[in-house]
């Protein structure tokens, strides 16, 4: 194009444009476009750690300041990923802190951190500020020590969900007395009990940024009130541990610190709630937008008093103590409601603890006209039921439904429920996330692949008859980045008719169903921009025959070849897989 | 009751990428057999038994015979290029196959092997699943701290519900589980009248899972 705009000119209109599908778009436009974007590129998102080298990723975007990483597949928050699979974030911190000494940001989500590597970010960014880590393992309070020592300008220290080895809590201290920036910090997944109050009090009491603070189980009761004085600023709060002898001047305290705070929109923790302590925080309720009780083991009755006094509700996490009646409440209480997360107080039991079933989605469904995201585990569900479900609320963007027992049929007419969940891909138009249970022939596949257009992940497990299942979901689904597959009787057929898909796809998991050694092997030769990783543990997959069944295979396209860090018990099927063999 | 749902197949949908089918590569898995054709468990004899995986039981393989035959019926009749809008209601072909595979299904503990269960399911996150309920009054929980240190000390620390402190008790000078609760009792002041009925101690496995110590031998 002859004409067109100075550089400066369209970078300043790209610095507008923030979002990652955006910027890969403008990119495309043409090379000047393509050049200019690169350079002015600040937020890099990497879906797959291995689908892209740390080189490759400097080489393209020299002045990156945040980076966002993603590791192991989403089944290994279930433990379906064996330990010592990847994921590990050294080889990257490694490359950026040579070449980015002024990068601020990193958030990593499923990725094996080590102390090494934390230590190499405190080093190398002087002006580091936010280190989001989610589900994360490998690291220990040293590394984090060393963080807080070093990172002078940190705003945001988030650890959800991780494994971390607690050696000290003493870690906190190393925060120096002169450090103020704080604005964020979640420890909630921190195990010690020696968590060092005096520390954590001076610490919040000195950071008058503070927005949010998400403290961990360890911190009694009768502590909190002392740091909420301290931080009457906080937007969002995680309680430690809800319970203590009750007594009225400690309650008395606890009510007038929630209520000192007069900026609160989002609470957590409330893990052993005793529930007398539960109504100190009705003074906050009416502004609350987030609550997440899914650690609380109250019953219905409680639950329902707290959720009757949050009329902004937008987001509840929540246990099935809640119960079918208590969400007949929430549907009424709660008209802002857009996404409901029932978790199972009991999911190893064999029978029923709590009466929640398909009644309370439905009623949800019926009376929060906003909502748009669910996660619900129960015991029961019908095809009239979710039908119902998928009329009343066709904005469902994210639907994950989890029966507890796999195979579980229509309650009613003993059908599968298939019908069901056909109903939901059909009237929710904008779907992006669906994850299936109960009993499903290739049937419901067939429906997914017809009208979830828009479906961007999706969770099979126990669920078809055949190839054919699979066949429909990657031939249909136009818009599927994500597939992840256990349990479930799809073999060689459908991969290999479709394997031009797995190129558009970030990635496909399967784990115990019927794709053979060959297939995989032919996969991999003959698609070099797919990784395709043989997972078993049982031994080398070709010291058993070729049509034999791989255990757990995860497929994935990426630029950087095979990865290099691989444990004994994957193997990689690369282009000379068919040769060497 | 019906379930009218207005459902209709398209024709084949346009693809923004090459289709292509790795089936046509001369590969033939199992002779003789047309596309999507039987899975390949039941061709896997000579291997079925090396192939038993550890976690999950595989695919069902009761219903399978049922299975072959009704798959080989749909094939004949799927993928017409349009079709009118069909109404589904609950009367489905082949309803004796039907009745037959719903019957197998529901009969869902081929799963489980040993009582063992299902490894991760349901889909919970590990810490998850150490949200406990209060059983009665308190119980006392022992964390094993050996997580990937080398595990030459046998000192593991013994945390009551309702105290927030937690002490150290060396493992290795305990032989059974009566000088352990006892060695505890006196640890956390519990005295015997109401000690033995209302405490019951878990302890945290490498799963992540609470188990009852006695119903593991002491060893």
């Amino acid at each position: 194009m002859a004409f067109s705009f100075p550089d400066e000119v369209l970078e300043h209109v790209f610095s507008f444009i923030q979002s990652d599908k955006d910027r890969n778009a403008v990119s495309m436009v043409c090379k000047s476009w393509y050049e200019i974007e690169r350079w002015c590129r600040r937020k890099v998102f990497v879906g797959n750690c291995y689908a892209v080298s740390p080189r490759m990723v400097i080489r393209r975007f020299p002045e990156f300041r945040s980076i966002e990483l993603k590791g192991k597949p989403h089944f290994a928050d279930f433990n379906l990923v064996p330990d010592g699979w990847g994921g590990y974030v050294f080889p990257w911190i490694e490359e950026m802190a040579g070449a980015y000494p002024w990068l601020e940001e990193i958030r990593l989500k499923r990725m094996v951190v080590t102390d090494e590597s934390l230590e190499l970010i405190a080093k190398s960014f002087k002006n580091f500020k936010v280190l989001v880590l989610s589900s994360c393992e490998g690291f220990s309070t040293d590394g984090l020590a060393a963080i807080a020592a070093s990172c002078k300008n940190l705003k945001e220290l988030d650890l959800r969900d991780c494994e971390v080895d607690d050696l000290s809590a003493h870690w906190l201290s190393h925060f120096p007395e002169t450090y103020t920036s704080l604005v964020s910090l979640n420890i909630s997944c921190l195990g010690s009990d020696e968590v060092s109050f005096s520390a954590l009090e001076r610490l919040v009491g000195r950071c008058t940024n503070l927005k949010t603070l998400r403290l961990n189980r360890a911190v009694p009761l009768d502590k909190i009130s002392n740091i909420l004085r301290h931080a009457p600023q906080l937007v969002e709060f995680g309680t430690g541990t809800y319970t203590a002898d009750v007594r009225p001047d400690v309650y008395s305290d606890l009510a007038g610190a929630f209520s000192s705070c007069k900026e609160l929109k989002s609470l957590s923790g409330f893990w052993d709630v005793v529930p007398d302590y539960l109504p100190a925080i009705y003074p906050v309720c009416s502004k609350l937008t987030s609550l997440n009780l899914s650690y609380a083991t109250i019953q219905s009755p409680d639950l329902i008093k707290l959720v009757s006094h949050c009329p902004n509700l937008q987001r509840l996490l929540v246990l099935d103590y809640i119960e079918d009646s208590g969400l007949e409440v929430l549907a009424s209480s709660c008209k802002d409601l857009q996404e409901l997360r029932v978790f199972p107080s009991d999911p190893f039991g064999a029978e029923p603890n709590v009466s929640l079933t398909e009644q309370g989605l439905v009623a949800v469904s019926l009376g929060c006209p906003k909502l748009q995201s669910v996660l619900y585990f129960c015991r029961r569900m019908s095809n009239e039921a979710l039908v119902t479900i998928a009329r009343n609320r066709p904005n469902f963007t994210r639907f994950r439904l989890c029966i507890i027992e796999p195979k579980t049929a229509d309650y009613l007419t003993l059908e599968p429920l298939d019908v069901g969940f056909g109903a939901i891909v059909q009237y929710c138009k904008d779907l992006k996330r669906l994850s299936l249970s109960g009993l499903l022939t290739d049937r419901v596949f067939e429906y997914i692949g017809t009208y979830a257009k828009k479906l961007e992940m999706l969770s099979v497990a126990f669920a078809g008859d055949s190839d054919l299942g699979l066949h429909h979901v990657l031939s249909g689904c136009e818009s599927l980045r994500k597939l992840e597959i256990r349990d479930c009787p799809f073999g060689d057929k459908a991969l290999l008719a479709n394997a031009a898909k797995l190129e558009t796809m970030r990635s496909l998991w399967m784990s115990s169903c019927a794709v053979s050694f060959a297939a995989c092997k032919l996969l991999g030769q003959k698609m070099p921009r797919l990784n395709v990783e043989v997972i078993d543990e049982r031994g080398p997959p070709d010291s058993r025959p070729e049509n034999c069944p791989v255990d757990k295979l995860y497929i994935y396209r990426s630029i950087a070849g095979p990865r290099c860090d691989m444990p004994p018990f994957v193997w990689t099927m690369d282009e000379d897989s068919g040769l060497r063999l | 009751m019906e379930l009218q749902l207005g459902l209709s197949l398209p024709s084949t949908p346009i693809f923004p990428f090459k289709m292509l089918d790795l089936n046509s590569y001369g590969y033939e898995l199992r002779e003789g057999l047309g596309p999507f054709g039987i899975n390949v468990n039941n061709n896997c004899d000579s291997c079925s038994s090396s192939c038993s995986s550890s976690s999950s039981g595989g695919a069902d393989d009761g219903g399978g015979g049922t299975k072959k035959r009704r798959l080989l019926d749909e094939e004949n009749r799927i993928v017409p290029k349009t079709l009118p809008l069909l109404f589904w209601t609950n009367q489905r072909p082949n309803d004796e196959d039907e009745a037959k595979d719903v019957d197998d299904h529901s009969s869902s503990a081929i799963f489980k092997n040993d009582g063992e269960g299902l490894v991760g399911w349901p889909p919970v996150k590990a810490w998850r699943k150490k949200v406990r309920r209060r059983v009665g009054n308190v119980r006392a929980a022992v964390e094993n701290s050996c997580g990937g240190r080398a595990s030459s000390s046998t000192y593991v620390k013994v945390k009551m519900e309702g105290n927030a402190i937690a002490r150290k008790i060396d493992i290795s000078r305990h032989h059974s589980f009566e000088s352990l609760t006892t060695t505890l009792m006196r640890m956390f002041d519990i005295s015997d009248e109401n000690g033995e009925k209302s405490f019951k101690l878990t302890y945290l496995d490498r799963e992540g899972d609470w188990l009852l110590a006695e119903d593991v031998p002491w060893r």
